[in-house]
């Protein structure tokens, strides 16, 4: 597709439902915003895969409900279907052909969501709400990947009520990706655990964490012949680790990098340091996005190991992103994410979803 | 020092062209006489590494090294201890040391500074002998000396040349007659340099003779000279993985924004340069950090950050060696309800207390506990009534909850515990094993009105928190 493929007007394509216009903060950055957001944050984003034509877009929120937009080539964002679960809704992911979409929810249900019938039917089962699910396609198989707080990596041909396969995890799943043959999984208490799917999905190692903090998001990263090599992982502290599984160097190829932080001057200060929230690497270019708590979106290039650009600060945490699958759209969610505690929650507030043309900003710095 | 392999040089700072017994401390001068920032006294590691440093962190320029001599002071050529001097100067440098350590090893023999002012003059000139370290030298000394004197091209003005000669530097193209003799053997060497223009002035009589001769011994200290250079920094990258020591941040540039690397000391830092080590010419090299693999994990706290050039001025060292510390306790943190170091002198994390995820702590509470449709949801859907319509609209057979909610009341039992409401229309066509549970039911109530779902009822989903 080729939306927003150049710097067309697209912030003035109105999608109508723009909010004032005026320099308050919840749009800093003048992107275009979906209309109809959810009313409550959204926990998920996910745009629809090559297979299909056109961009559909899929948020997950804490209001139980997950919504479908189709995002037209002229930036205009137009709601489609809509689904609840009885529970937030944690996590989205889409089939490989583009014809489901499923969808992991606090009730400890994960759905699959048929878009042309617009029914869903349940197609997974925990003991505790599931915070990851992803579609896995493989030569010999497909199935759903579903990780949940009860401690299980759960695999499920969405025909059958009983997994596949299940696996046990250390401890709670706090997020996770899939590029095949590769899947990650960070868990509570730091840990990390690198599942290949070859065959079948078996843990293949568990890796030290390369980060002292909490684990919030991951996101795997290809080589230049787009197989899956290497792991983002975001902690709660404002920090990012580029982990390579089998790196020539290890010490000299992973490296952390400081994010999502406010510019604490070098006085006396302290400085604020947030979580990454999400992230996310561009289907061609290789770089990556990352959103924080601070409420700023931030691109980086990897490889060069700079930073491409951060955004100005929205009013609200950002709670997910993603690209589609030409990486032209960047799509960004701005809604509260419970970083400061309940006490700064506000139901009345807006959530938005803002997406913004992605095609010149993220691509790499030519490395020195 | 004989040690072939380091180009037969002491180490030298390329930017005062100072002396140094070892690389180690030649670094460390380098850190704390040219690449020190002055506002704030920071070392960085490279030239380039402090000029960016004192662009983000205090928004100055700098287009000269701190306390170089003139012709030494370029702040973009990355230099690090003796890796990134450019071949000229290099070489340059061998001519003046050759020609130093001749000399000097003439005045010890004769304590005649004026051969010295000769020498200095000559130096720059077309003798280009290699610095050879002394023993090279030393190795020639014997062999010549009996050659020179023997020749007797001692120039009057070189009463202690003739001993000298062999020892001394070749560079006096006019005077030495003597150093032709001497010369002779260093000729050679200097030929490696450009021997021509040497010689010929030197000894019209001594080179037939000398050259081949004093070739050989020439040579093979010089042979090794040149490629010394290649082994030299190949061998570098092999070290590093082993010293560690040092803070030598693989990403000299980089590492000093943003964090306070510098201080070797630091018990995290170190640990982290130890990953690191090695290289600083390597700019994507590095950085530090990772011990992922784990053990090596000397790496208490924070992997320093690595993206430090380029963003924005990050936390500089204050601030890495607070987040150091906010790192420490968290890393012990073992049980769920375990708090994290959120504060501390520099740094505080925005996130609530408990080690436990945002949506974890998120989902505890009643209002989204509620394993039934929120009740808010029809408020919801008629507050945002445009969309839900146009939704409806879109799809005929519109399956929103808001619809089914009168249904959902009908518990379609299962087995499982997720009621998942809003399947009632599709299950009836699909699984029924997926059913949703009972239990849910009674309690579920018409919509209590508010969107903010306050109201909770007390039945929540079976026991669990979730």
């Amino acid at each position: 597709m080729s939306l927003f493929g150049t710097n067309t007007g697209f912030g003035s394509g109105g999608t109508g439902v723009f909010g004032s216009t005026t320099t308050d903060s919840h749009n800093p950055m003048k992107d275009v915003e979906v209309t109809s957001p959810p009313d409550d944050s959204i926990s998920c984003l996910a745009f629809s895969p090559p297979t299909m034509p056109g961009n559909f877009l899929i948020g997950g929120s804490w209001a139980n409900d997950v919504r479908c937009w189709e995002v037209q080539d002229n930036g205009q964002t137009v709601p489609k279907a809509q689904q609840m679960h009885t529970g937030p809704v944690l996590d989205v992911c889409w089939s490989d052909d583009g014809s489901k979409v499923f969808t992991a929810s606090c009730d400890k249900t994960a759905k699959m969501w048929d878009l042309n019938s617009n029914q869903t039917i349940q197609i997974a089962q925990h003991e505790g709400p599931i915070r990851t699910i992803h579609w896995i396609k493989a030569p010999n198989y497909s199935c759903v990947m579903t990780g949940s707080w009860d401690k299980t990596l759960k695999f499920w041909d969405t025909r059958s009520p009983n997994p596949m396969m299940s696996l046990q995890m250390p401890e709670r799943c706090y997020c996770a990706d899939v590029v095949y043959p590769m899947a990650v999984v960070a868990t509570a208490e730091r840990g990390l655990i690198v599942y290949q799917l070859e065959n079948q999905p078996s843990e293949f190692r568990r890796i030290e964490s390369p980060l002292k903090h909490q684990h919030r998001c991951v996101a795997i990263f290809k080589d230049k012949q787009s197989k899956p090599t290497g792991f983002a992982l975001g902690s709660i502290e404002g920090r990012v680790a580029i982990h390579y599984i089998n790196p020539p160097n290890p010490a000299k190829d992973n490296f952390t990098f400081k994010c999502h932080r406010s510019n604490g001057t070098n006085t006396a200060t302290p400085q604020d340091i947030y979580a990454v929230n999400a992230i996310s690497f561009h289907p061609v270019h290789g770089t990556l996005a990352t959103v924080g708590s601070d409420g700023r979106f931030s691109f980086w290039d990897k490889d060069a190991r700079t930073k491409l650009k951060t955004s100005e600060q929205l009013d609200q945490p950002i709670t997910a992103c993603c690209f589609n699958n030409n990486g032209n759209i960047f799509a960004y969610a701005s809604s509260y994410d419970w970083s400061k505690g309940h006490e700064y929650y506000n139901p009345q507030k807006k959530n938005y979803i803002f997406l913004r043309n992605a095609a010149e900003e993220l691509k790499p710095r030519n490395k020195k | 020092m004989g040690r072939k392999k380091k180009k037969q040089m002491k180490p030298w700072c390329w930017y005062c062209n100072r002396d140094f017994d070892d690389e180690k401390i030649l670094i460390q001068h380098q850190k704390a006489k040219h690449f020190k920032c002055h506002i704030c006294h920071k070392k960085l590691y490279t030239g380039p590494g402090l000029a960016i440093h004192c662009m983000q962190v205090h928004k100055e320029t700098i287009d000269s090294v701190p306390n170089a001599i003139p012709g030494r002071t370029d702040i973009e050529l990355e230099i690090y201890g003796m890796e990134g001097i450019p071949d000229k100067d290099m070489q340059d440098r061998r001519r003046v040391l050759e020609q130093k350590s001749h000399e000097s090893q003439k005045k010890q023999n004769q304590d005649d500074s004026d051969e010295e002012d000769d020498e200095d003059e000559d130096e720059a000139g077309p003798s280009s002998f290699q610095q050879p370290a002394a023993q090279p030298q030393a190795a020639y000394m014997p062999p010549m000396h009996p050659g020179p004197q023997a020749q007797g091209m001692l120039p009057a003005g070189y009463p202690g040349m003739p001993p000298m000669l062999t020892g001394v530097p070749p560079m006096i193209p006019g005077m030495p007659p003597v150093m032709p003799g001497m010369p002779p053997g260093m000729m050679p060497m200097g030929g490696m340099m450009p021997p021509g223009p040497a010689m010929p002035p030197m000894m019209p009589g001594m080179p037939p003779g000398m050259p081949p001769h004093v070739a050989r011994p020439g040579m093979p200290p010089m042979a090794p000279a040149a490629p010394v250079t290649a082994p030299g920094i190949a061998s570098r990258p092999a070290v590093p993985p082993t010293q560690s020591t040092a803070s030598k941040p693989l990403f000299p540039s980089a590492v000093q924004m943003g964090t306070g690397v510098a201080s070797p000391s630091a018990a995290p830092a170190s640990a982290e340069t130890q990953s690191a080590s090695s290289k600083p010419l390597f700019p994507s090299s590095a950085q530090a950090q990772q011990t992922v693999s784990g053990p090596s994990s000397t790496t208490s706290d924070s992997p320093k950050v690595t993206f430090p050039a380029y963003t924005q001025p990050f936390s500089t060292s204050p601030v890495a060696a607070s987040s150091s510390t906010v790192a420490k306790p968290p890393a012990t943190v073992t049980s769920k309800p375990a708090t994290l170091t959120t504060l501390s002198a520099t740094s505080k994390l925005m996130h609530p207390d408990e080690d436990i995820s945002l949506e974890e702590r998120r989902a505890q509470l009643p209002r989204y506990q509620r394993l039934i449709p929120r009740p808010g949801q029809t408020a919801a859907v008629a507050a945002s009534a445009p969309p839900s319509g146009a939704v409806g609209g879109m799809i005929p057979a519109q399956r929103v909850i808001p619809p089914q909610q009168p249904g959902i009341r009908h518990p379609i039992h299962g087995q499982y515990g997720g009621p998942p409401q809003g399947m009632p229309g599709y299950m009836a066509g699909g699984m029924p094993p997926y059913g949703q549970s009972a239990p849910m039911v009674p309690s579920y109530q018409a919509g209590p009105p508010g969107p903010p779902i306050g109201i909770r009822p007390p039945v929540m989903s079976p026991g669990s928190r979730y």
